[in-house]
């Protein structure tokens, strides 16, 4: 059973039925048309797969399969929108999917940082930050702070803080939480939240479509 | 313009075909049947017509449900408008009715809902697919006659918190074993005024607690989603977004809500 994580720039699968292989990632502008997987989640995902589970449900299904706790705070930041389940007492207590005012942050982080020839692992986090709330009015900042004499690299940062700062607002401002999507790997991105931040990567939401094609159905109500 | 109730209820003989915004008390309701009139529900989308053509007369960044209540006063044939302007809708629609009056060369008549004789909600109870109800309850304003062959009440799974949505769609997710709370059910009762009963959930079971996006009753979804144990708040503007849907879906899922 192949499932696929379609996402706005990288696509992510997992051949189950390989015992020990490891995710594959493709860029999404590289997917070749005919694509097909046995389940599928991500918002390009119901086109190349009969089975479609929303990123949601693969998010929590993901955090229950690689969390060990009873109360904690998921935060999936992709390139087009964040969203973010909480648990407490080992069941759903809130979520929230941003992808409009939380729109193309994590894409516009990747795009500035090839635009300006920038790495990331080499930005330290800055003392101050602009206040981001969705990825293309936040460039506005960036433009004018370098016109005011800002270097670009600090420019960038800030903004890159103001956007972890969004989105950890956005998750309800918790003191600790678990972080899942490609910006795991961005140590600037990771290091400007206010919390504690445990980095799960990018697979969180393969590791959900896992657990769904081992336990399809939800339990019933009481 | 405001009239006496007597008054409002009186003119209603010169109209043959009229709008309503809100829920306009029952007297008004009564005379219009009585007089045989038709009655378009201007909250509801009525025309084809862009909504964007509502924009010269109130904010694009406003109610989607009044914006619509625009587009169909300027599109339809009426005779005149009631608008409830009372505890029972909103400032919102009292400045819209003000700028309606203007624009418009029929009477638009506010009235005041503070109705509490209390008719029932059957529909808000009962097993029944969700958009099915909601239809019926929002059909229900314009008719003074209590709901004919009630049916039964079952236990709820899941509940909607809110007011009709301008996008029904949205009604579609949920189970025919969900239970109407809010606005919706104040609608059916013929209680729109009755602040009591729309904050009233049931916390033994998961809650949508929805609001129109710009909507004042976005303060009191929040607040009550805050309050119940197990609640999912929303807003929605003008049409459902694919991810207000996939909460809703991944709501009921995760809490274990079948279809």
């Amino acid at each position: 059973m192949i499932l696929g994580d379609f996402g706005t720039s990288y696509c992510k699968f997992l051949d189950l039925d390989a015992p020990g292989a490891k995710p594959a990632i493709i860029a999404t502008k590289e997917l070749p048309r005919e694509t097909r997987v046995d389940l599928a989640t991500g918002h390009n995902g119901k086109r190349f797969a009969d089975r479609y589970v929303n990123e949601l449900i693969a998010l929590a299904r993901g955090g229950e399969a690689l969390i060990e706790e009873d109360e904690y705070v998921l935060l999936d930041c992709g390139s087009r929108d964040i969203k973010f389940i909480r648990y407490a007492n080992g069941k759903l207590a809130d979520m929230g999917w941003n992808a409009e005012c939380g729109a193309s942050m994590g894409f516009t982080i990747e795009l500035l940082e090839r635009y300006y020839e920038l790495d990331y692992t080499r930005l330290r986090v800055p003392e101050q930050t602009f206040s981001v709330t969705c990825g293309v009015l936040g460039m506005s900042d960036i433009f004018d702070a370098v016109i005011s004499g800002v270097e670009v690299a600090e420019a960038v940062a800030r903004f890159v803080k103001g956007i972890a700062i969004n989105a950890y607002r956005f998750a309800g401002s918790p003191a600790k939480l678990y972080l899942s999507g490609g910006l795991c790997d961005n140590p600037l991105f990771v290091g400007s939240f206010p919390c504690q931040v445990t980095a799960l990567g990018r697979f969180v939401l393969l590791r959900g479509l896992e657990a769904e094609a081992h336990h399809p159905s939800p339990p019933p109500v009481s | 313009m405001t009239l006496d109730p007597a008054s409002s209820v009186a003119i209603l003989s010169r109209f043959r075909k009229i709008g309503i915004i809100g829920v306009p008390p029952l007297e008004i309701i009564r005379g219009a049947n009585e007089h045989g009139l038709v009655i378009h529900d201007l909250d509801e989308p009525l025309v084809r017509e862009d909504l964007e053509t509502a924009s010269p007369y109130l904010p694009r960044v406003y109610c989607a449900i009044l914006r619509t209540a625009v587009v169909n006063a300027l599109h339809l044939e009426l005779d005149a408008i009631y608008a409830d302007t009372g505890p029972g809708k909103c400032d919102c629609a009292l400045h819209t009715a003000t700028i309606l009056a203007e624009a418009l060369p029929i009477p638009v008549i506010c009235t005041k809902n503070t109705d509490t004789v209390a008719c029932g909600t059957p529909l808000c109870q009962a097993r029944l697919p969700l958009i099915d109800r909601m239809l019926a309850i929002t059909a229900g304003v314009k008719s003074a006659a209590p709901c004919q062959n009630p049916p039964d009440p079952c236990t709820p799974t899941a509940a909607f918190w809110g007011v009709p949505p301008r996008d029904f769609s949205i009604l579609g997710l949920f189970p025919d074993t969900t239970h109407i709370h809010g606005w919706a059910r104040c609608m059916e009762n013929k209680t729109p005024a009755d602040h009591a009963l729309e904050a009233q959930f049931n916390p033994e079971v998961p809650t949508v607690f929805f609001a129109q996006s710009f909507c004042a009753k976005t303060a009191l979804a929040r607040y009550l989603a805050k309050k119940h144990p197990h609640a999912l708040y929303l807003d929605v503007d003008v049409h459902t977004t694919s991810s207000a849907r996939a909460k809703v879906q991944a709501f009921l899922e995760l809490s274990g809500v079948r279809p």
